[in-house]
């Protein structure tokens, strides 16, 4: 099976990493390199997500609570409030809604900065995440990458890191620098989510149905075209990253978490291949676990 | 136990005062050379180096010391020097090419090689791409250059060196000696196997998609197959080769040179690290005519 999940991931010109589970036997796996720490690019919203589900069910925020965003000191990126011209008040359960179903770096940067890094970082290790770390959120990703670059726009600075005809500057996929994770975490995460372990019935059912919504249906979806299968997933897109982890859902009931992490030789920001690689390999893996 | 390795963290930091600089000049990632300098500050009992805002400074004691360090390093180098002096052999390089490496390219980086590592006896091989980065890892190759946008696995790499590519067609079909790539029209374009090195081959196919929306390409197992097809009015053939030439093919510079061939060079740092100097020699080989 790893052959197979390896000239997958050679045919599209990537680096793979990959660890697939059955939610109901956790000793039903298929590994490939499931331990490598990889830099997590945006999947980091998804133990954000836990823990700020945590921090509602723990009391200690109020997931109605209304913030105000500015647009002057909102994260860039390419989807949802970060797009927008003016400010934005929105509930802290729905800038959660936002970072996962589009994922939103500006709503992802606020809701980031109200459960703090530190308390995130106890958080993720009651969760039992040896593995996963949350060093920062977007912004600050980006001004790694242009103090990494010496470019003081971060336009210019993702151009860099988009072009063919040179190397990436150094240390801009470095694991030790970033909010990383391995993919055997990141199916440890999805797999106590699921059960109900981490979260009170009310906010795991909200976490479900909110990786449910997901919009993008490109890479672990590509895999499972039909509409009886069910896929709820978080992608992760940086540079040549190429990211997603989520639970493959079958007719019968029985599910699979499943993460995924690659990088691409080729730094173009479309990338189809890759994407579809992602899904092919998810297919492969849960076939392999069925 | 006190390393050669030690010894170049030490004067490394000293001259560049830069945890990343001085990793590069070694050849290494900066974890080891942390690594490194902690245990070599334990070995000799004294903290070498400061860390400043901007960067590290030698300490009253690193600067003592570090005569000593470029003395123990200069007389371990004159002890290799000595010995592959001495081998009739000399240490082997075996070196792959990537067979879209001009000829004369290819002879340029194994004579750098032999000039930059006095004494080394160079071996060269000649395989695809996906082939030498696994021959690399495997320790089977010593290094290679390969078609960029590859799939590198942990290998250490150095810059992306891009050669102009010309196209090689049958006389009369174009007659600008700068020919547009969208008016070579008519004929398939030449390829290698898209298995030799899937991104590259992807960025190369979808780029001459982009300008030149009909046409094909037809798969051909070497230069000299498509070199032969061209010369019978088949093909269309993409070299970064100034010598491939045969008669009634003409050879013409493409407007904006949109196929490039991107080379570069790759090695294991573990089995051998390589100093950046030595990579910029044997890169600069690659477009030295």
């Amino acid at each position: 099976m790893n052959a197979r999940i390896r000239a997958v991931f050679d045919d599209a010109g990537v680096r793979g990493w990959l660890h697939a589970v059955a939610l109901d036997d956790a000793a039903s796996t298929v590994s490939l390199d499931a331990d490598a720490v990889v830099p997590m690019a945006s999947v980091y919203k998804l133990p954000l997500l836990a823990g700020f589900c945590r921090l509602v069910d723990d009391g200690e925020l109020d997931p109605r609570a209304q913030l105000t965003l500015e647009p002057a000191t909102r994260t860039p990126g390419p989807t949802g409030l970060s797009l927008l011209a003016d400010p934005v008040t929105m509930s802290l359960r729905d800038l959660a809604v936002m970072m996962m179903t589009v994922s939103d770096n500006a709503a992802a940067d606020a809701l980031l900065t109200v459960v703090g890094l530190e308390r995130l970082a106890e958080l993720l290790e009651s969760f039992g995440l040896q593995q996963t770390w949350v060093r920062r959120g977007t912004a600050a990703n980006l001004l790694d990458l242009q103090r990494r670059t010496g470019l003081d726009d971060p336009d210019a600075a993702l151009a860099v890191l988009a072009d063919n005809n040179r190397a990436t500057p150094t240390g801009v996929y470095e694991a030790a620098n970033a909010s990383a994770s391995t993919p055997r975490d990141m199916t440890l995460l999805l797999r106590r989510l699921w059960a109900g372990e981490l979260l009170s019935a009310a906010q795991t059912d909200f976490a479900k149905a909110t990786m449910q919504r997901q919009i993008f249906q490109h890479r672990l979806g590509s895999g499972f075209p039909h509409d009886a299968i069910r896929v709820a997933g978080k992608t992760g897109t940086f540079g040549a990253l190429r990211h997603e982890v989520g639970v493959v859902t079958l007719p019968a009931g029985d599910a699979y978490a499943v993460a995924i992490f690659t990088r691409t030789a080729r730094v173009d920001s479309r990338q189809p291949r890759a994407d579809a690689a992602i899904g092919l390999a998810a297919q492969l893996a849960v076939n392999e676990l069925r | 136990m006190l390393t050669e390795r030690h010894l170049q963290i030490f004067i490394a930091l000293a001259e560049e005062q830069h945890f990343g600089d001085a990793a590069r000049v070694v050849g290494i990632t900066q974890p080891p050379l942390s690594q490194g300098l902690r245990r070599l500050e334990a070995l000799v009992g004294a903290k070498l180096f400061e860390r400043g805002s901007g960067g590290v400074e030698l300490t009253p004691a690193g600067t003592a010391l570090l005569p000593f360090a470029r003395r123990a390093l200069t007389s371990i180098e004159e002890l290799h020097q000595a010995a592959v002096a001495r081998d009739p052999e000399g240490p082997e390089i075996r070196l792959g090419l990537t067979p879209e490496v001009p000829v004369s390219a290819g002879a340029a980086v194994a004579a750098a090689c032999s000039a930059a590592l006095p004494g080394s006896r160079v071996t060269v091989v000649t395989a695809p791409t996906s082939s030498l980065v696994s021959q690399v890892s495997s320790g089977r190759l010593t290094l290679a250059v390969v078609l960029h946008p590859t799939v590198l696995d942990g290998l250490e790499a150095g810059p992306v060196q891009l050669l102009p590519t010309w196209a090689l067609v049958p006389a009369g079909l174009a007659s600008d000696p700068v020919a547009e790539l969208k008016s070579l029209r008519g004929l398939p374009v030449a390829v290698r196997s898209r298995a030799e090195a899937p991104a590259a081959r992807d960025l190369f196919l979808d780029t001459l998609a982009m300008h030149r929306p009909d046409g094909g390409t037809v798969v051909v197992t070497d230069e000299r197959a498509g070199l032969a097809m061209a010369a019978a009015g088949q093909a269309i053939v993409m070299t970064a080769d100034s010598s491939l030439a045969a008669p009634g093919v003409d050879r013409h510079l493409l407007a904006g040179d949109p196929l490039p061939t991107r080379l570069r060079l790759v090695w294991s740092q573990d089995r051998t690290p390589f100093p950046v100097d030595v990579v910029a020699r044997l890169t600069e080989a690659l477009v030295t005519p």
